[in-house]
Formats: C-alpha cells, sequence, structure tokens
C-alpha cells in the first residue's frame, strides 16, 4: 500500500507570470550586448578598463545572464528545493527592481559618470537580490529536505549579493573615495566573487540536478558534489584573504588550484550522469549545455596564462579580455542558450495546454520553437565567439567585427525563437 | 511496475487508456514510465481512486500530468468519479520503468 497525499497543491509548480518577464528581459539583454559588442569593437584594441566594455560586461552579467537564472531559478527552486516558492510578491518585486536598475547601471558605465544614476541603480538592483535571497531562504526553511542542490543555490546567492555590495562600494569609491585603493585595483575581486561565487556554484549546483533529471542516469553523488562545494568556496574565500595581503600573493595558485579541481570534478559528474543514462537519444540542447561545462577549461587556461604573465610582468590586457570575454559571451551564454530551449518551452506548454489536458493531442513542447533555427543560432554563435577570440588576440579589428556581427545574429535568432514561444498560442493536432 | 487493484479487468482498460498520456519532456506515457502505482475501483460509490507519482516531487510539468490523468479515465468511464491521489512514497526511480519503456528510452 502507498501513502497518498490526498492534496495535489503541494506539489505546485511556479506560476509562468513570476518567470516569463525574467525570460524576456534577459533575451532583449543579450541582443543589446551584442549590438554595443559590435559598435565597441575597437575598444577591444585598447583597454579592459573602458566605459563600453564595462557597460558590455554588466549588461551580460547582469542583464543577461542574472536576470535569466533569477528567472528559470524561480520556476526551478521547487524541483532544487522541493518545496514550494515562498512568495511570488518577492519575486515580482525582485524583476521590477532589477529591471529598472540594471539599465540605470549600464547607463552609467556607458557615460561614464558613477553619480547618482549609478548609486540608484546598484542600491536597486541590491534590493532586488535581497528580494530574492529572502524568497530563496523561506522557501529552503519551509521545504522538509535540506540537500546539496538548495546549499549550492542558496551560498550562490550569498556570493552574489556580497558581489553586488563590493560593485556598489566601487561606484561611491569612485567619487568619494573611501578605500584604501582605487576602485580599478579591487575589479578583480569583485569580478571573482561575481564568477565564481555567483555563476560557477550557481551553474554547479543546478546543473547537477538537472542534468541527471534530464538524462534520467541512474548517477547519483552526492560526496563528490560536497567536496567539489567546499574546494570552489576555499578557492575563493582563499582568494579574497591572498587579495587583502598582498605578501601572500604568490599563494594565489592554491586557489587557482582548488577552483581547478572543483570545475574538474564537476566535468567528471556530467560525465559519469552521461555514460549512466537511461535515455540514450540526447537533444541539441543537453549537448550544448553539456560542452559548456567543457567550455569551463578554456578561460581558466587563460586565467593560469594571466597568472603565469603577471609574475613576468608581460603585457596581459588581450589576455584578460579574452578571459573575460569568454566567461560571459563563452561559457555563460552557452548555457543558456542551450537551457533556455530546454525550459522556455516546458513554462509557455504548461501554460497554453494545460487546460487542454487529454482533450485532443496537442504538440510538443520542443515543438514550439524553430529547431533549424536553433541549429543557426548555434553555429552562429560558435564561429562567432572563435573569430572574437581570435580576434582579441590577434588584435586583428575585422576579425572582430564579424565576430560580433555573428552573434548579433546568434542574438537575433535566440529572440526570435523566444518570442515564437511566448506568443504561441493553442494548437491542435 | 505492476499495478495494485482490486479489479483486474477494469484496470487492464484504464491502463489501456493511461497509455495515452505523456511525460511530455521525456515522451514516454505514464504507465510505461512507471508513475501508476494503483487503480482501485469503489463500485458502491462509482469512484475510481489512482494512486500515482511523479518523476521528482516538484516536476514543472506535475499538474498538468495528473489533470490529464484524471481527463482520460473520465473519457473512459463515464459516471465515474476519479480521484488523482499523488503520493511520493515510494519516491520514483528509473527501475520503475518498463521494459517496453527501457526500449523506448534506447536501452
Amino acid at each position: 500500500m502507498f501513502i497518498t497525499s490526498t492534496n495535489n497543491t503541494n506539489t505546485k509548480a511556479t506560476t509562468w507570470k513570476v518567470v516569463l518577464p525574467f525570460y524576456l528581459y534577459a533575451a532583449v539583454s543579450f541582443l543589446a550586448a551584442a549590438i554595443l559588442l559590435f559598435l565597441s569593437c575597437n575598444k577591444f584594441l585598447i583597454h579592459y578598463f573602458q566605459p563600453n566594455i564595462l557597460a558590455i560586461t554588466h549588461i551580460m552579467a547582469l542583464g543577461w545572464g542574472t536576470m535569466i537564472i533569477l528567472g528559470a531559478s524561480h520556476q526551478l527552486v521547487p524541483v532544487i528545493v522541493e518545496g514550494k516558492l515562498y512568495s511570488n510578491k518577492l519575486a515580482y518585486a525582485s524583476f521590477i527592481l532589477a529591471a529598472i536598475g540594471i539599465p540605470l547601471l549600464v547607463h552609467a558605465f556607458y557615460v561614464f559618470n558613477f553619480g547618482w544614476i549609478a548609486q540608484l541603480g546598484g542600491s536597486l538592483i541590491i534590493l532586488a537580490i535581497v528580494c530574492y535571497l529572502i524568497n530563496l531562504g523561506k522557501s529552503i526553511s519551509q521545504s522538509n529536505s535540506q540537500n546539496i542542490h538548495a546549499i549550492f543555490v542558496f551560498t550562490a546567492s550569498l556570493w552574489l549579493l556580497i558581489a553586488t555590495f563590493l560593485g556598489l562600494a566601487l561606484v561611491f569609491n569612485f567619487s568619494t573615495f573611501f578605500m584604501q585603493q582605487n576602485s580599478v585595483y579591487y575589479l578583480p575581486l569583485h569580478a571573482h566573487i561575481g564568477i565564481v561565487g555567483w555563476f560557477l556554484l550557481l551553474i554547479i549546483g543546478v546543473g547537477a540536478r538537472l542534468i541527471p533529471m534530464f538524462l534520467i542516469s541512474k548517477y547519483v553523488n552526492e560526496k563528490l558534489l560536497k567536496v567539489i562545494y567546499y574546494l570552489i568556496n576555499f578557492s575563493l574565500i582563499s582568494f579574497i584573504i591572498f587579495f587583502y595581503i598582498p605578501v601572500l600573493w604568490k599563494y594565489f595558485l592554491v586557489s587557482y588550484i582548488a577552483l581547478l579541481a572543483g570545475i574538474i570534478l564537476f566535468i567528471i559528474y556530467c560525465r559519469k550522469s552521461y555514460t549512466k543514462r537511461i535515455r540514450k537519444a540526447v537533444d541539441e540542447q543537453m549537448k550544448i549545455s553539456l560542452l559548456s561545462a567543457a567550455i569551463m577549461l578554456i578561460p581558466l587556461l587563460l586565467l593560469a596564462v594571466i597568472i603565469f604573465l603577471f609574475t613576468y610582468s608581460t603585457q596581459t590586457n588581450n589576455i584578460i579580455l579574452a578571459y573575460g570575454f569568454l566567461i560571459f559571451f563563452g561559457w555563460i551564454t552557452a548555457i543558456i542558450l542551450g537551457m533556455t530551449f530546454k525550459t522556455l518551452p516546458f513554462i509557455v506548454w504548461n501554460k497554453v495546454y494545460h487546460i487542454q489536458s487529454a482533450s485532443g493531442k496537442t504538440p510538443n513542447p520542443k515543438d514550439l520553437f524553430n529547431n533549424k533555427l536553433f541549429t543557426a543560432m548555434s553555429i552562429c554563435y560558435i564561429v562567432g565567439i572563435v573569430f572574437f577570440v581570435v580576434g582579441i588576440l590577434s588584435a586583428i579589428i575585422i576579425l572582430l567585427q564579424i565576430g560580433a556581427a555573428l552573434l548579433i545574429a546568434t542574438a537575433f535568432l535566440y529572440n526570435y525563437n523566444v518570442i515564437k514561444i511566448l506568443l504561441h498560442k493553442p494548437v491542435k493536432l | 511496475m505492476n499495478v495494485i487493484t482490486n479489479n483486474n479487468l477494469k484496470c487492464t482498460t484504464a491502463l489501456a487508456l493511461l497509455h495515452n498520456v505523456y511525460d511530455p519532456e521525456i515522451g514516454l506515457n505514464v504507465v510505461d514510465l512507471g508513475l501508476i502505482y494503483q487503480i482501485d475501483f469503489d463500485e458502491d460509490n462509482t469512484t475510481i481512486i489512482c494512486s500515482m507519482t511523479l518523476t521528482t516531487q516538484f516536476c514543472p510539468m506535475g499538474e498538468s500530468i495528473t489533470d490529464n490523468v484524471k481527463n482520460m479515465l473520465q473519457s473512459g468511464f463515464t459516471g465515474y468519479t476519479i480521484n488523482v491521489n499523488l503520493t511520493f512514497n515510494p519516491p520514483w526511480n528509473y527501475e520503475m520503468i518498463s521494459e517496453e519503456g527501457k526500449i523506448f528510452l534506447g536501452r
């Protein structure tokens, strides 16, 4: 005999109304970033600390990466923490605050004015993250299950809050100089807390839950995930300590090795999930997401080169630019391009066809977007990334322009398919 | 996985109907996926009680799948009240997939 629940509302997923605005906002941000990238190609021949590059980086980090992750995570929180999302109102508040704050901040970077507009934009973004953190924390505390995936997601969100607080402090420091050093000095700290603490921890935590789930894999290894969790957090905390104590600079290698070990273990985890899968056919969206796990190693390799060149005081500008570009347009974007079409069609399918259940045949969620355009998008994306990175490293402007043009095409195709899904009307087969 | 029932004949009809209810992500029907645990027929109250699970407790497609199960049973058993109860005890695992399901998934 089975123990049954008579109340099915306990398993209700987050409403689409909360989630879809995040997806749309992120899609438009990606297009804006790609266009700005094309218009700023010549800046990639000079130095990474440029108004245009700061603006592009923050559109990619906040408008694109963070917004889509926040949207997807509001949808996936119930799956990850095995409990209901605590509050839809907090989710709306999080969206509205971030949606207003991000363009204000990006505009301030673009015109290189760190006055009240930048400060207001940054403050609104922090409030958005606080709303998200409260929502996530309450959802976890209400859930009966405290699993490693939830710990990953919550810790990542705390690092995001720290990264944005530091970012806002740097904005204020531009005009009031209250910190020991100038703001540019702290950029590596701000960037790595965001990249490793927020993006990497979150992507690993969510990926470790979703990849075996989508593949229907027999592989479970919570111990390995705990090791990865400690390695990455150790890497980041040790990096912060070494950053503040310059005499310990040479020990940065320890942070680097811990990070490398964490990422390699995650790649092993993905590989084992893949080899032990029940579902043999793997769709394009999953392939691109799995590929992005391996792509993590490329910026890590560039980071090793940067550390090596710094040691010998050699010119590192183009390597740093390639490193940053590969993180935001490479690794993070690859995951999003794949996972959008793995999650969004299901959210919309559920919204459109839920009531039509069993009343007739309905299209598959995969039919809600144009798969040929998805393939074209993937090709434009991969070729565009290669052209742009080679352009940065070789300082040849035409390669940068071709790469950026292909990324605009990628963003257009992505937006087309996202809007096609969002506007889907019921069809009976 | 064998489905528990108090009426083998009607259960066969119910399962044939439920072969048309699919998990939209996996593309496999709920019977071969092993989501249906028990179907009981209460003739006195003309009620069907279907106990089933989901591949994961907060599956975003969960509500759609359970509604689909309910509607499909209703379409084959007019006059009956259909109660679909969700249970996660025992939780679903891949061993519950039928041989046909495993073949469909590529084993």
